[in-house]
């Protein structure tokens, strides 16, 4: 039997519509088809008016980018399944000329604006000498089709053509890091915002490509300005100072978690297994109850936690701001620790709930001591969702029993899923509670604007950003909103002041649900 | 009927790699230069090309000189090559490429930090400098940047419908702003024609979706020459599966790297045709070695061979293949443990319109460069010849036309022939009764696809060759889009373009049939032995409108056929 894909592309002639509408199509599937093959499929047996822009059908042109279900994709290498409902629309933040196809004056425009091509004072000998090792990097950022796929899905250029985007960005990293090019590209990067990105990844998820422009562009381009001397903005500077001081971010308000836990060891009978607690900073200082919470759930779990009493910030805000002396000092210090204290107590699983620091500790600190002194950290970072899904395993959780009677939604951290691949398991967590209500927000993936130092840096910005953010939050309808990192918990409950909705971190609803069920 | 008129000194038609290098070039002359594509800039078909471009810098293997690179494309063309034409290009292909670097390409290096250079099908030497294999959009992208930084005004998404020759002499052409339906008219001194090639006129190809021939519509309506249409390059590696993945091209890179053919039975079939190169022999001779062993029944299950690349170091197939890996990861196999499968696809014009050795035509004014042109790459194009031709080409077009503009004036249009143009566009969307586009298409493709292919023979030339005089007389004038929408409409692109695909499919077909023996890549079952083929066929719209053909001597200027 055949299978049919329902189509629906959002259709629009301004020449004669008022407003856009969708339209349906059904689309009868094939092996390998892809969204290109679902349009033409359409444009051959229903329409030939359908407008949208292809070429090559392989991904090298960069001309067919569209949203597929809401993220833009470029059309020609997404792969459509079978049973998924379709809906296509033209990319976000460009005007449509019609159907799917987008003005694209506005990206043109903006990408002049850099100077974006090598600049030379003096005129080449031949043949020039380059090596390869001087265009390894240049050569993985200059895999760029210019689908502006990354435009459409910026959360920051959503809001703002102050910030020229990932695309745009990653070509001004594209020239710095040319040998040839004269220009001071670090100037620009100041002139054009590239302290605007909130490093939320998701121009890295859409990439075709698979480009790492926060790591690859926009973090790179911070190292060389804070290399230059540029000054970082006083909210971000306030933070790394802190690190530095006192090897936390933030400053003493209550009594931290660690100086209140009266020891190290939290063991249980018969563990199924061992894991170091890194705590980082905003659990430690501001979130006691949640880290107490936290190392309870685990424990009921059957699993000795460790909780090293000395411990360090990821640094986080220092690699995502371009501080590498204090990024690297920490990554360093960090590893020392935990290796430390995985030798005393014998555990090789270390477990985060903050999807910032499990981020930065799997992907700054790993390669970079790696890269440093030949082996990476000796121990295994999971998050702590992953760690009880995949590691404990669903069967062998022992269930909450306390009911939570809420419907209740997800925001998926940036740094937790793009961040570190962990997408489904927090709602999974999350469905164990009994009576909780999932409901699924088609934008729970996008970025609260509290990351990559904007929040610290750029209240009024991140506080934008965070609108977008609540008004799809509020669309669900759900009564509460949860989540898996500190940092998002804070920029969440900030923008939903003054609202019905209620913000939770997923392991303190999950303690409160044991405790509830104890009762 | 209205339209309006956009004047300039120099109009490129075509921003692939050839347009855009002749732009630059026009703009370096301090005029003011306006260049037109059907697509996005930067979107042209040269970004899809892979493999790498040839030039004999010696980096690899000293040896390499412009004379080698020479013999090879005579000899790689099958002698039918204008060799004042292949002269020019082994000589300023090197400063060609240095310009690209000066504009900031990024090739691949060398231990010593000079153009690394991989070896391709039937080079003496190693000679194709590369970007792993994205080299076409390596180029592309330097190009969308060095245009960016001149002052030439792009008009992207135009359609060039016809040149427009006044006395003899070009005067500008018409054209439809595809975005809003607009009519325009350029006025230009002069014109660079740079529309690429026509792959797309066969249902299996490795082309772009703009490659349909609009180029050689034109400048056959026009009155020009053109030159070789019967030589059409096969690449022996084409994707077979998925099947809307089909024709895409697997880049000869891999053979170039040791990619290995295998048939169904895993025996390394090339021994039995071309045992001294094996798979680096040309691409004809590969693409009938794929068909041979299909059609005597040891092909792969979806009618191609395999090639594979797993029994080398999967770094330096992540490094210098990752376009291929990416590709075929899309199709569910991993290329660095698995064979692909393969099989041929139409790929490459060597003909088109003929040019002189500044690149121009025959109509005072008109240039043409890149794959719209033909006799450089004579009976079968090296792979990298082509990516050297759109910039040493694209160069001296650039050039000529701005001398050129430089000498003249603007010349007077007939708005006669505008109007009537533009009525005849105009005409695709208020007919009542019709053809659709796209059924006309698919007949036209299946047609070629069947009848002029890789083995052909007299009569299903002559079937193809009746059958679009036919499609000329009946189905062209009937064209009918669907909706009758001028902004945006594909629909309507593709009625434009289709007179342009039927013009082209004819020239290449009729011209199939004048040419009796085998040559190059026209390769015939019934070929007449005695016949050896050294000459090139030129085609020619008559005084009376009917396509005449002619067969012209050979330019030889050192090589003499054996
Ligand atoms: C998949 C693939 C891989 C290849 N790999 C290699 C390789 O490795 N090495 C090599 O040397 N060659 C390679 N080739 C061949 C090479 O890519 C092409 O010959 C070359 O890019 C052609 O460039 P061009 O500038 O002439 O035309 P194109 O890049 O095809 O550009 C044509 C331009 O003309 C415009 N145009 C056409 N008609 C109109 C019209 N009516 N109005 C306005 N504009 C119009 C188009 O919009 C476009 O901008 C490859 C080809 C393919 C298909
Ligand atoms: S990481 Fe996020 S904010 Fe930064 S450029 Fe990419 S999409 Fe935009
Ligand atoms: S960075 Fe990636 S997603 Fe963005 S324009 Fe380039 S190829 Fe497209
Ligand atoms: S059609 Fe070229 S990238 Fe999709």
């Amino acid at each position: 039997m055949t299978k049919t894909i329902k189509t629906s592309v959002l259709r629009y002639n301004p020449d004669s519509d008022d407003q856009p509408y969708l339209q349906d199509f059904d689309v009868e599937y094939e092996p390998g088809m892809t969204v290109l093959d679902v349009l033409l499929y359409i444009q051959d047996k229903f329409d030939s008016s359908l407008a949208f822009r292809w070429e090559c059908r392989g991904g090298q042109c960069g001309s067919c980018a569209v949203r597929v279900n809401k993220i833009a994709r470029i059309a020609c290498r997404t792969k459509v399944e079978p049973d998924e409902d379709l809906i296509l629309e033209p990319l976000e933040k460009m005007p449509v000329i019609k159907d799917l196809v987008n003005d694209m004056s506005q990206t043109i425009h903006r990408m002049r604006r850099i100077r974006p091509y090598v600049a030379r004072d003096t005129k080449p000998v031949h043949p020039e000498i380059i090596h390869a090792d001087q265009i390894e990097k240049l050569r993985e950022i200059r895999k760029c089709i210019e689908c502006s796929a990354c435009l459409s899905n910026c959360p920051i250029v959503h809001e703002t053509w102050d910030y020229p985007g990932p695309m745009i960005i990653r070509q001004i990293a594209r020239l710095e890091l040319d040998p040839r090019d004269v220009e001071d590209r670090i100037a620009m990067a100041m002139n054009e915002a590239v302290y605007f990105c909130t490093t939320c990844k998701m121009c890295e998820d859409i990439c075709p490509k698979s480009i790492k422009i926060p790591a690859l562009a926009v973090e790179l381009l911070r190292a060389k300005a804070v290399e230059a001397g540029y000054p970082l903005d006083p909210g971000q500077k306030a933070f790394l100072d802190e690190v530095n001081k006192t090897g936390r971010a933030v400053t003493v308000k209550d009594t931290p978690l660690l100086e209140g836990l009266d020891k190290e060891e939290f063991l249980v009978d018969n563990p199924r297994g061992r894991v170091g607690f890194f705590t980082g900073c905003l659990i430690d200082y501001r979130m006691q109850s949640t880290g107490k919470a936290l190392i309870e759930v685990l424990n009921r779990n059957h699993i000795d936690v460790i909780v090293p009493k000395e411990q360090w910030c990821c640094a986080s805000p220092a690699f995502r701001t371009g501080d590498l002396k204090t990024a690297h000092d920490s990554a360093r210090r960090v590893t020392e620790i935990f290796e430390k204290a995985s030798e005393k107590y014998n555990f090789d699983t270390v477990v985060v709930a903050c999807a910032g620091c499990g981020k930065t500790l799997r992907e700054d600190h790993y390669p970079f001591i790696e890269e440093e002194r030949g082996t990476p950290p000796n121990y295994k970072v999971y998050d702590m969702a992953e760690y009880m899904l995949d590691k404990i395993g669903k069967e062998n959780i022992v269930p909450p029993k306390g009911e939570i009677n809420l419907k209740i939604t997800y925001h998926e951290p940036c740094h937790l899923g793009r961040g570190q691949g962990v997408y489904e398991e927090p709602i999974e967590l999350l469905k164990l509670i009994p009576g909780v209500e999932y409901i699924e927000d088609q934008y729970k993936n996008r970025c609260c604007g509290a990351g990559g130092g904007v929040r610290a840096g750029y209240r009024d910005l991140s506080q934008q950003i965070a609108n977008s953010r609540k008004a799809q939050i509020e669309e669900t309808g759900a009564d509460m909103v949860t989540t898996e990192c500190p940092f998002c918990t804070i920029q969440l409950n900030d923008m939903m002041k003054g609202t019905e909705m209620k913000v939770r971190y997923i392991p303190d609803l999950l303690a409160e649900s044991y405790k509830k069920g104890d009762e | 009927m209205d339209y309006k008129t956009i004047m300039c000194d120099i109009l490129v038609v075509g921003a692939g790699g050839a347009g855009c290098r002749a732009a630059i070039e026009g703009a370096n002359h301090n005029l003011d230069v306006i260049m037109l594509s059907k697509e996005l800039l930067g979107k042209a078909h040269t970004s899809m090309a892979e493999g790498g471009l040839n030039v004999s810098l010696g980096n690899v293997d000293p040896d390499d000189n412009p004379e080698t690179h020479f013999k090879d494309t005579i000899t790689g063309g099958n002698y039918l090559n204008n060799q004042k034409l292949a002269e020019i290009l082994v000589e300023d292909a090197a400063q060609r490429i240095f310009d690209l670097e000066d504009m900031g390409a990024v090739f691949d290096r060398t231990p010593e930090g000079k153009i690394a250079q991989r070896p391709f099908g039937k080079q003496s030497w190693r000679r194709t400098a590369y970007a792993s294999d994205r080299t076409g959009s390596e180029i592309m992208v330097t190009l969308v940047e060095a245009i960016r930084k001149t002052s030439v005004r792009v008009f992207d998404e135009v359609f060039a419908t016809k040149l427009l020759v006044t006395d003899g002499k070009i005067s500008g052409v018409c054209a439809v702003d595809l975005k809003y339906g607009d009519y325009l008219v350029f006025r230009a001194k002069s014109v660079v024609m740079a529309t690429g090639g026509a792959g797309r006129i066969f249902s299996v190809t490795s082309n772009a979706q703009l490659d349909v021939g609009d180029g050689y519509g034109m400048a056959y309506e026009a009155g020009c020459d053109l030159i070789d249409m019967e030589m059409i390059q096969f690449h022996p590696t084409g994707m077979v599966k998925p099947e809307s993945a089909k024709g895409r091209l697997v880049t000869e890179a891999v053979r170039g790297e040791g990619g290995i053919l295998l048939n169904n039975k895993g025996e390394r079939f090339m021994h039995r045709y071309y045992p001294e190169v094996m798979e680096l022999a040309g691409r004809d001779q590969v693409a009938r070695s794929i068909m041979t062993e299909v059609l005597e029944g040891r092909g792969s299950p979806d009618g191609g061979a395999y090639l594979s690349i797993a029994h080398l170091p999967k770094s330096i197939v992540e490094f210098r293949l990752e376009s291929m890996i990416e590709q075929f990861e899309d199709a569910g196999i991993d290329i660095r443990e698995e064979p692909m499968q393969v099989s041929p696809t139409a790929h490459h014009f060597m003909g088109g319109i003929k040019t002189d050795e500044d690149a121009g035509t025959i109509i005072s004014g008109l240039f043409a460069s890149g794959e719209c042109t033909g006799g450089l790459h004579g009976g079968n194009r090296l792979g990298g010849n082509a990516l050297a031709d759109t910039q040493v080409y694209g160069a001296i077009s650039g050039e000529s036309a701005a001398k050129y503009a430089k000498s003249v004036s603007h010349l007077g249009v007939d708005k006669k022939t505008i109007t009537k143009e533009f009525e005849r566009l105009e005409a695709m969307l208020n007919r009542k009764d019709g053809i659709s586009p796209a059924d006309a298409r698919g007949e036209l493709t299946e047609l070629m696809w069947e009848k002029v292919q890789i083995f052909r023979k007299e009569e299903d030339m002559q079937f193809a060759v009746d059958e679009l005089r036919r499609i000329e007389k009946d189905v062209v004038p009937n064209i009918k889009v669907d909706v009758p929408v001028k902004r945006f409409n594909p629909g309507w692109h593709q009625a434009m373009e289709f007179v342009h695909m039927v013009t082209t499919a004819r020239m290449v077909a009729e011209a199939a049939v004048m040419r009796k023996g085998s040559r190059g890549a026209h390769y015939r079952v019934d070929a007449d032995p005695n016949e050896k083929g050294y000459y090139n066929i030129v085609i020619k719209k008559g005084k009376d409108g009917k396509m005449e053909m002619k067969k012209e001597d050979l330019v030889i200027t050192k090589i003499t056929p054996p």
